[in-house]
């Protein structure tokens, strides 16, 4: 039974690649400009903002959760930062606490779910909405811009934020695979009350969860913020669903209990191949959503195919 | 399907504790309005995260208190036409004197300045314009015109090579002038433009000319519709190691991009007056509600603001 399972996950994990192999092949083959180095260069520091937010909502989504709030809680960060940046507040105290009201959000949101008991959808679209108007409190009509250099090297080129992005998703790797609080995760996304009978302290363990979206949302501000060296309170609106998108496209299913990170690095990596290879090919942005959207549906109805084929062999 | 059910009435809860709430509130509103003859105007800005709106519905503010007049603040927090129509909605009940609109998308309000209509209320659109007979004026950066200077500006010193316009929402009046603007001018010279919509989305904004100029080696200039915007493609040329190469043009001329005018690393700004928008509209709109003939069109006036002029304005 479990080796079935992990070979029709290889399995998805194996399509995703070879779906990601295959569009830039396209590209490669169509857009003379896409054979650049520096192209895969801007793909790979484009894909480190997503990359950071799909990671964290992939540890949440696993464990049967899903938060809406992130794509405000990396506004939120943004003007924090920006705010202390303004203040003179030292890079690596900005990094900590931005690093840290990031996860005090998740902390708040994963509260309010399990003491509530509400779905996750209404509570983080409710906390979406709560984290977006702070936002606007602390950052609207400010002017939050040209920072030290300290802090845009956090987010300038691509190889500080490729590297961060990459250590960030190995140490997600080893917690989901080597740890308990990791692998509870994959345990109370499978069947919450199984997970609890075998001693799991469910909720507990999910607010945790939900702390760590917050903190690579925080993550992502930062770096998004140093790139752009500017701060935004409206930043990251509409992120969260291209996070989602991103874990979905990857393979890891939106019921629980499965899924990994590789296959959302695959997912990050298909998004912003697809939104670069539009570009050179001259192809506006209405035609990239267009692509993107069905690329999406594509991904989630060869996971419920498969699914159902291999429950009936 | 049980667990979806539930999903749905908690859907249906939430909207109608929602709405509940901002029609109590708009119930003890209108008694407040009702008990004397002072004048009332709601004030729909197109949000409350850009620096030009906020200025520009202070503004507002200020010039309403001056005259004495009752203003009630009901920008949405973000750029949503159908909040915006929701307000409008709501003071239309609430029996308002008169509405300033300054329209997330100009096409979202007729059936709601049909109700305006019905119930007398005059309705002046700031920034971006709306066409509909109860819309009795419209105060408005000459978006056309002086997108044309920012043209002007960029063919006059860019390299030879293309023009990238980094653009707002497909469709959006302000930002079609503005792209226009520019592509007039540019043709006229016999220069290439390019357009992107980006939906005034600063991070797309980023990918977008990331991308371009890979695509697009030959691109010397970049137009940025709004201010954000400029920002974004300002971060984005720096990090391809362009910013002597490529002339950026940024449109709204608030501070953050004043600074990188200082700094060297956007070459212009189109400055709109929007401190004149803000105070105009208010004006008018009381000139309409006492009964006093108004202009269909007040056009005001950006300018050009360089390294030669920046600190005036910093």
């Amino acid at each position: 039974m479990l080796s079935k399972s992990m070979m029709f996950q290889m399995r998805r994990g194996l399509q995703a690649l070879v779906g990601l192999i295959i569009i830039n092949l396209v590209f490669i083959i169509l857009a003379p400009t896409y054979r650049q180095i520096g192209n895969f260069t801007t793909i790979l520091s484009n894909a480190t903002v997503l990359g950071c937010l799909a990671l964290g909502s992939t540890i949440v989504i696993i464990s049967g959760g899903l938060d809406l709030s992130i794509g405000s809680v990396l506004g939120l960060i943004s003007v924090v930062v920006g705010n202390m940046l303004n203040l003179n507040v030292p890079v690596v105290f900005t990094v900590l606490i931005g690093l840290g009201v990031g996860a005090l959000a998740g902390l708040i949101s994963g509260s309010i779910i399990v003491a509530t008991g509400i779905p996750a959808f209404i509570g983080t679209l409710g906390m979406m909405m709560a984290f977006r108007g702070m936002a606007e409190l602390f950052g609207s009509g400010r002017d939050m811009s040209a920072f030290p250099e300290a802090f845009t090297n956090l987010g300038t080129g691509y190889v500080v934020p490729v590297l961060i992005t990459a250590l960030s998703f190995i140490l997600v790797g080893l917690f989901l695979s080597k740890t308990r609080l990791g692998f509870n995760a994959y345990a109370i996304g499978g069947n919450q009350e199984v997970a609890r009978l075998s001693g799991v302290s469910v909720k507990k363990n999910q607010v945790v969860y939900y702390m760590l979206g917050g903190l690579f949302a925080g993550l992502a501000a930062i770096i998004e913020t140093a790139r752009l060296d500017f701060a935004q309170s409206s930043r990251g609106t509409g992120q969260e669903l291209n996070a989602i998108a991103a874990v979905i496209i990857g393979g890891t299913s939106m019921a629980g209990g499965m899924g990994g990170i590789g296959r959302t690095l695959i997912g990050v990596l298909i998004m912003a191949s697809l939104s670069a290879g539009l570009s050179h090919l001259g192809v506006g942005s209405s035609w990239q959503r267009i692509s993107i959207g069905f690329v999406i549906i594509l991904a989630v109805w060869l996971d419920t195919f498969q699914r159902k084929r291999s429950a009936k062999a | 399907m049980k667990s979806f059910n539930r999903v749905l009435i908690s859907v249906l809860l939430l909207t109608l504790a929602v709405s509940g709430a901002v029609f109590a509130n708009g119930g003890s509103e209108s008694k407040d309005a009702g008990g004397d003859d002072q004048i009332t105007i709601a004030y729909i800005g197109a949000t409350k995260s850009m620096a030009f709106w906020n200025t520009l519905g202070k503004e507002a503010a200020n010039r309403a208190d001056e005259l004495g007049v009752k203003f009630i603040d009901l920008t949405p927090p973000e750029l949503t036409a159908s909040e915006q129509k929701k307000a409008m909605d709501n003071v239309i009940l609430q029996g308002v004197d008169g509405i300033i609109i300054g329209a997330a998308d100009n096409r979202a309000f007729g059936e709601s300045l049909d109700k305006a209509k019905a119930a007398g209320i005059p309705v002046v659109a700031v920034d971006t314009g709306i066409e509909h007979e109860q819309v009795k004026s419209l105060v408005q950066t000459d978006n056309l015109a002086s997108a044309g200077l920012a043209g002007q500006y960029i063919v006059d010193n860019m390299d030879p090579g293309k023009i990238l316009i980094i653009g707002g929402t497909v469709g959006h009046q302000t930002g079609n002038a503005r792209r226009d603007g520019v592509m007039q001018v540019a043709e006229a010279n016999g220069v290439e433009a390019i357009f992107r919509a980006c939906d005034w989305d600063d991070t797309k904004a980023f990918e977008t000319t990331q991308n371009e100029l890979g695509a697009n080696p030959d691109i010397t200039a970049i137009f940025a519709c709004w201010d954000p915007g400029a920002m974004s493609v300002k971060a984005a040329v720096k990090d391809k190691g362009l910013l002597d190469k490529v002339v950026i043009v940024g449109f709204d001329g608030n501070p953050a991009n004043l600074k990188a005018v200082k700094a060297g690393e956007i070459e212009a700004e189109i400055k709109q007056d929007n401190v004149l928008m803000g105070r105009k509209s208010v004006e008018i709109l009381v000139d309409i509600i006492n009964g006093k003939p108004v202009e269909e069109f007040y056009p005001i006036n950006g300018f050009v603001i360089d390294a030669s002029n920046v600190d005036e304005y910093l």
